[in-house]
Order: structure tokens, then C-alpha cells, then sequence
């Protein structure tokens, strides 16, 4: 009785205070529960007229909210990922929609681009606040359009214990049209990364006209902070197990500071990002079987880890597995890079109505599907090279609808956010 | 020998215990983005006349087995349209309450789906979609039923409103937590007239509960599933799924406001307004007994200033927060154009979930948005879902 009952006790005591075994974070992002993180992983807008892209005149209207009692301040990074030609470098393009009118000469091509602008939000105990992305927000005090969503609370008017929204002021996306995310990450009044897990946030891409309206709203993915982690350093570690830096023992696993003699233990400070996504679909080309309208799928990929720091996009390759109802597999792949906007039959390369893709029902024969979605780990086997994403749904004539894909796992690499 | 077996059995257990110890620290609230044990599609519709909403709809759910082995799963429609369904709701006419169920088989990484309205039946000859490669055309589109039907998946009434829960079983029928079940419901207009000239969606993502130590099965497999909570009489082995949230949360525009997309690009007038579904935690499935349980409201505005209402759900609620407590969503009323509602249930009463649908309209035009909401924290007290025995 007593050779086992010692070292389970060992064992289940390790497990509950986690001494001595590698730390890990073992839950993921979630865009159903307030994080520290918010990753926004697509913004639109072109509100030019006549709209310069095919997507029409289209603007994105971001919410986020605070859920504690506790005034917070966000630091947010929006990513512009408009191409440009490479010839002409003040003419949008875009690299991502093969069917868009190339404003590119003839003997040029688009270059995708990855340009951040970051800002500063303060938001006061429980406030709901929101911008517009092509206009952004300042105090209402300060804002000449009173149509326009500002800041409510400031030099006039201030919240329970005096709490404002002062010193915030979020900038117009940086071109119109654009392409791109937004990540906000809980700091404190001195910018320094803060274990706040209490955003909640909610995108939405309007297209309005005189005689057509579409909504669609997704949720932002919240990645939430480990209690006690966060060192209030520039490097954010996304996930993974800790790791030792430098030292005799140099990238091996680590649990404490004393695990890594000479160096330290680098922990992870925020929950991982996810081994694998999970998208359910419509095959490309089916027709919806209530309304008739034929159903296109919009993939929209962003990377956990960001480089703000030195501007360095990641790029790496991910596999794609695609079942069809009749349990048959497929699989492609594709190197992407900073952000990518997809619509399925793209991503093996096929053209709009192209029969041939593996994400056409035509050779699917049925029509929804399951796609996998899997980052390859690349050259430097301590990077995570996960990715998060969003999927829209467009039925020809008819609305679109946007929603969040799922997840599976979690990985031992950790991903990174470098913070300028 | 004696000694040395005993240590790997040791071992392996401390292990057992190590896993099921990290499993449990890993286990969450609900989910509506992971694979899950039980997913929850709270809000159903198929109205083929627009009785009850007003324009035609119907909606397509779509189910995954994201593992490599086999899934079973039990399904259970919740019809609460009304017993007459051209006179609202009232005590002489009163919402059904009744429950359909069916069986659900996916091999491994298997897809499938099926129109609400029509069902599925089980057709091995359905026609599949094709193509030509020579001419690179579509030769068929109209495959809806295509693929490895997933048993027979009966048609619902029409009208109806109301939810759908699927629960993983084994292959004897008994609940098992294998958290390989993942959902999405897409709400469908077919084109008619105005405000809904155009089709349209909207679409969210099915509630997952995680079933608890998934590794060991901690489930004993009978028809009371204990969802978070402790040990009590109806749970002897305590939870065997991940709790419901304390708090729902949900970020919206204050009813009747308008959307600033639309004016600023000259179509206005423009008004949004949002549509709450509700359900509850726990559901008595063998005795149809009705939970009925109270919803508090906690909104805060753009002031940070409070406001707090509440209603009462009778098994399932569906409704527009302007017609909630004397009109207190109101942008008139609240003050700012974007709120922030929290939303609890008393302890001692049931759980709940919920999803919300934003409706924007510019003149002759409506558009639907669907939205999955946030979930905070862990309630207290044990949910129970009560299966019918042998099912």
C-alpha cells in the first residue's frame, strides 16, 4: 500500500502546483470568451465612389467592450495589407482576389504588403465602445460629425471614479480601400503588457448601396493571459512550453529559472494558439439548398506571431485536408505570408469556377466538406507557426455570412508578438 | 516481479491520474469553437409560409466529426412554435414543447448536413455533384443530399421554431464524452419581396459542452448528464461536462439605432435592432417537464452607466430586446448607440445559452447578422440533461 500510494501522491502533487513539469499552456484562443489579446483577423473598407474594388462600397465597424469593473488600456496594431504595384508604388491592388480589376500597367505586378499603424484605446470599467475603420474615433468632445461613433467620456463628462477615455484617438485605416487586421493587447497606463482578460470584441463588414444592404458579423479572438506569467516585457510568448534561453541548457524544456543554468526560463505568458483549424463549408459552385443561390467560401488567414518590432512578416506553408461527405480525402498546400485572403478554389490554384479544385463540389460530389488547416513548423523549431482565422460565406445575389472556425490542440512551440 | 508490476500499474495510474488531473484544468466553459460532447443549436427555424417570422425561412445545419473513429449521436429537435401558428402566444394558445429525436452516425472526419424543412433521408443513389473538366462546367448542383447519409434525420413541422441538442453516444446508445461533435446553423431567406427581396443568411456556430477527462471516460453512461457542479444524489461522480457560463455576454447596437455604415454612406434612415435566443441548461428530455427560469440584464452604455432589467424563459425564449422591460434597450431610452448586456440566471435556477441576431435595415431593405455570444465564468450548481431511457 504504501510503495504506491507515494508516488501518486508525487505525481498528482506535481500536477496540481506544476513544479517540475515543462509549463504549458493548456487551453487556446477563444472567440467566445473575453481574452487580453484581441485578434480582428479581417478589416475592410473601400468607401470610395465609384468603389475601386469589386467588393463595393463596404467599411468595418469594430466593438469592443470591457467586461470588469477595472478601466483598461489597449495598445492596437492594425496591419495594412494592401498590395501595391510594384512599378507604381502609391497604386493599390490586390494580390488576393483573382478576379479584381488589375490596376496594375500591363508589365507590372501586385506585391502584397504588411505596413502596421498602432494607437492607443482607453476604456473605462464595463464600457462598450466602437469605431468605424475608415473613419476612426476621438473624443466625442473633439468629433465634428456627431453621426460618427467617438468617445464618449472625456473633458465634458466623466465615468464612476472620474474614469475617461482621454488620450485616445484612433486613426482612419492608413488607405482606402484596405485589406488587413487589428490586434489589441491589454497594457497598463505605461504600455506595459497587462494580464487583463476582460475584451470582448465583435467585427462588423457592412455593404451599403442605394438599393443593396449585406451584414455580416464575426467575433475577434480573444487569446487570454496566464495568471502570474506576464514578465511586462516587449515579447509577448504566445503558448508552447517554457523553454530555456541561453545557458548551458539553450532551448531545452523548462519549468522554473533553475532548470536553466546560466540563462532563463522563458514561460508562456498567454494561452497558445491552435495546432490545427477546422473549417466546415460549402463546396465551391454548390447551390444552397433552401434559396438556390450558388455558395463561394472566403478564407481569411492571419499569424499568431508578429514582428511589429522589426516589421517581418511570417511566412510559412500550410496543409490543407479536405473530407467530403462521402469520408474521401484530399489535401494541397500553400505558402502564405503575413495575411491571406482566399476564396477555396484559390488555394489549389484553380480559377473562379474552375471544376478542377479540390474545394469544387464538382469533385467533391457533395455539398459541404470538412478543411483542415495546419501550419508547418519551419526553420527555427521554437516558432509556433500557428495561424488564426475567419471564414465568410457569399451566395450569389444574395447576403453573406461571416463566423468563426474552429480549433483543435495546442502545440509545444510557442509563437511570438514583438512589441515595438 | 510482483513488486515491479505493481510499480508500472503504479505508474500508469499516477499517469492516469496526471492526465485526468490535467484534463480537468484544461476543461472550460462552453465552447462554440472545439470539438464537444454535446452542441447545442439554440435556435431552429423553418417556416415555410412566414407565419411566425413574418418572410419564409428555413435553415441549414451542418455537423462534423472531427476524429478518426466512429461518432454517434443522439438528436433532439425542440418544437416551441405555438399550437395555432396564425395567433400569437398566449395561455389558450400555447407553444408546444414537444420533442422529436433521432440517430446520427458519422465515420471518421465525416461531414454532413440537412435543410430543417426537408430532413434527409437515407437514399444510397442521391445524386452526387459532377462536373465537366473538358468544358469546365458544373453538369449538377443540385446534389443537397449527397454523401453518406447520416441515418434518417426526420422533417420537422412546419412551422417550427425551437432548438436542436445532439449528444454523443456509443454504439450501445449510452452518452460518452468524446468531444468530437462540431456544428453551425445557417439561418436561410429565400428571395421574396421586400425588405427581403434578396436572399439572405446569417449563420453561427453550434454551443459546444465539453465532456470532462475525455481520456478516461469519466461519464457513467446513464441518462442523467451532469453538466459542471458538484457531487450530489443525481450525480454521484460529479460533473461530466464542462459547466454553463455564469455570465452570457453580449456587445450590441441599443435598439432602434442607427447603423453608422449606412448614413455615412447616404442610404439612411438606417435602424438595427437584435434578436435574443435562449435556452436553457437543463432540459428534462423523459418527462418534458418545462424549466422556466429568469434572465437578468445588466447594460451597461457608452457612459458606463447602469441599467438592469429582466424577463422570465419558459423553456425557450425568442425575442427583440426592445421588447424587453419597458423599452429600456431604446436608444431613446439608454442613451448611447452601443451597449454592453450581461446576463445571468439566479443560482438556483437553470443555466442558459444564447445567440443574438442583429437586423439592419436602410429603407425597402433588412439584412440578418448572426452572433455567437461570450461566455464568463463557471456556474456553481449542477445542470442536468435528462435523456428518455434507452434511447
Amino acid at each position: 500500500m504504501k510503495t504506491w500510494c507515494l508516488p501518486i501522491a508525487i505525481i498528482a502533487a506535481i500536477a496540481v502546483s506544476g513544479v517540475g513539469i515543462p509549463a504549458r499552456s493548456s487551453a487556446t484562443v477563444a472567440s467566445d470568451q473575453p481574452g487580453a489579446i484581441l485578434v480582428f483577423p479581417k478589416i475592410v473598407v473601400d468607401t470610395t465612389q465609384p468603389p475601386k474594388t469589386p467588393r463595393g462600397r463596404i467599411d468595418s465597424l469594430i466593438r469592443i467592450s470591457n467586461t470588469s469593473d477595472e478601466p483598461i488600456t489597449l495598445k492596437c496594431f492594425y496591419v495594412n495589407a494592401n498590395g501595391h504595384c510594384r512599378g507604381a508604388p502609391s497604386v493599390i491592388c490586390d494580390p488576393y482576389n483573382p478576379e479584381a480589376v488589375n490596376l496594375c500597367a500591363t508589365d507590372d505586378f501586385c506585391i502584397p504588403g504588411w505596413q502596421e499603424t498602432d494607437f492607443v484605446v482607453n476604456i473605462t470599467a464595463r464600457q462598450p465602445v466602437a469605431w468605424l475603420a475608415s473613419q476612426g474615433a476621438s473624443l466625442c468632445d473633439q468629433s465634428l460629425d456627431p453621426d460618427v461613433p467617438c468617445f464618449p467620456l472625456g473633458d465634458s463628462r466623466s465615468g464612476i471614479g472620474g474614469q475617461t477615455n482621454r488620450d485616445t484617438r484612433v486613426p482612419p485605416v492608413p488607405e482606402n480601400p484596405f485589406v488587413g487586421h487589428l490586434k489589441c493587447i491589454a497594457v497598463d497606463r505605461n504600455e506595459v503588457p497587462k494580464e487583463h482578460n476582460a475584451l470582448k470584441g465583435e467585427l462588423e463588414i457592412i455593404r451599403s448601396n442605394e438599393d443593396d444592404l449585406d451584414v455580416q458579423a464575426y467575433n475577434a479572438i480573444g487569446i487570454r493571459a496566464l495568471a502570474g506569467r506576464n514578465d511586462g516585457d516587449n515579447t509577448l510568448v504566445i503558448g508552447g512550453v517554457g523553454q530555456c534561453v541561453e545557458g548551458s541548457r539553450a532551448n531545452a524544456v523548462c519549468g522554473h529559472r533553475n532548470d536553466c543554468p546560466g540563462g532563463t526560463c522563458r514561460l508562456p505568458e498567454y494561452e497558445g494558439c491552435p495546432n490545427i483549424l477546422i473549417l466546415d463549408h460549402f463546396f465551391e459552385g454548390a447551390n444552397d439548398p433552401v434559396s438556390g443561390d450558388r455558395i463561394n467560401t472566403v478564407l481569411t488567414l492571419v499569424p499568431c506571431t508578429e514582428d511589429y518590432e522589426r516589421q517581418v512578416p511570417v511566412e510559412a506553408p500550410i496543409q490543407f485536408l479536405v473530407f467530403n461527405e462521402f469520408e474521401q480525402r484530399f489535401s494541397t498546400s500553400r505558402i502564405i505570408n503575413c495575411f491571406h485572403e482566399f476564396r477555396l478554389f484559390d488555394i489549389d490554384g484553380a480559377r473562379p469556377g474552375d471544376v478542377r479544385s479540390i474545394f469544387s463540389a464538382a469533385v467533391n460530389g457533395t455539398l459541404t466538406g470538412q478543411t483542415r488547416m495546419r501550419g508547418v513548423t519551419g526553420d527555427d523549431p521554437r516558432l509556433g507557426y500557428t495561424w488564426l482565422g475567419v471564414a465568410e460565406e457569399f451566395r450569389d445575389g444574395a447576403g453573406s455570412a461571416a463566423f468563426n472556425i474552429h480549433y483543435h490542440g495546442a502545440r509545444p512551440q510557442s509563437d511570438f508578438i514583438h512589441l515595438p | 516481479m510482483g513488486s515491479a508490476s505493481t510499480t508500472i500499474r503504479t505508474s500508469r495510474l499516477g499517469l492516469s491520474m496526471l492526465i485526468a488531473l490535467t484534463a480537468v484544468q484544461a476543461a472550460g466553459e462552453v465552447t462554440t469553437e472545439r470539438g464537444s460532447s454535446i452542441i447545442i443549436f439554440p435556435k431552429v427555424v423553418f417556416d415555410s409560409q412566414g407565419l411566425l417570422t413574418g418572410q419564409p425561412i428555413d435553415t441549414i445545419i451542418q455537423i462534423t466529426n472531427t476524429s478518426n473513429s466512429l461518432v454517434f449521436a443522439h438528436c433532439y429537435y425542440m418544437n416551441a412554435a405555438p399550437v395555432d401558428p396564425t395567433r400569437p402566444i398566449s395561455e389558450a394558445n400555447p407553444p408546444r414543447w414537444q420533442e422529436i429525436n433521432f440517430d446520427i452516425l458519422l465515420t471518421k472526419q465525416q461531414p454532413t448536413h440537412w435543410v430543417v424543412g426537408s430532413g434527409r433521408p437515407q437514399n444510397p443513389s442521391d445524386p452526387i455533384c459532377a462536373g465537366d473538366p473538358k468544358n469546365n462546367t458544373v453538369t449538377n448542383r443540385d446534389c443537397v443530399n449527397a454523401g453518406f447519409d447520416p441515418g434518417r434525420v426526420p422533417l420537422t413541422p412546419d412551422p417550427f421554431v425551437g432548438e436542436l441538442r445532439c449528444i454523443e453516444v456509443d454504439s450501445s446508445g449510452a452518452p460518452i464524452n468524446g468531444n468530437h461533435l462540431k456544428g453551425e446553423a445557417t439561418l436561410v431567406t429565400p428571395e421574396q419581396s421586400a425588405p427581403f427581396a434578396t436572399a439572405d443568411a446569417s449563420k453561427y456556430n453550434a454551443i459546444g459542452l465539453l465532456g470532462l477527462n475525455s481520456d478516461l471516460n469519466s461519464n457513467n453512461s446513464d441518462f442523467t448528464l451532469c453538466i459542471g457542479g458538484g457531487v450530489s444524489a443525481e450525480c454521484p461522480g460529479g460533473a461530466e461536462y464542462s459547466p454553463c457560463p455564469e455570465t452570457v455576454i453580449l456587445n450590441h447596437f441599443a435598439e432602434g439605432a442607427a447603423n453608422p455604415v449606412i448614413d455615412a454612406h447616404g442610404n439612411g434612415p438606417s435602424s438595427v435592432t437584435t434578436e435574443l435566443t435562449i435556452v436553457p441548461c437543463t432540459q428534462d428530455l423523459e418527462n418534458l417537464e418545462r424549466p422556466r427560469f429568469t434572465v437578468q440584464f445588466l447594460l451597461t452604455n457608452e457612459f458606463e452607466e447602469l441599467f438592469s432589467a429582466s424577463t422570465t424563459v419558459d423553456c425557450w425564449g425568442n425575442f427583440r430586446l426592445s421588447d424587453i422591460a419597458f423599452n429600456i434597450f431604446n436608444e431613446a431610452v439608454i442613451g448611447t448607440r452601443f451597449v454592453q448586456t450581461q446576463m445571468k440566471a439566479p443560482p438556483d435556477q437553470s443555466g442558459f445559452l444564447a445567440v443574438a441576431e442583429e437586423f439592419h435595415s436602410q429603407p425597402g431593405i433588412e439584412r440578418r447578422a448572426a452572433l455567437n455570444l461570450h461566455g464568463d465564468g463557471k456556474r456553481i450548481r449542477a445542470d442536468i440533461i435528462r435523456i428518455p431511457e434507452g434511447r
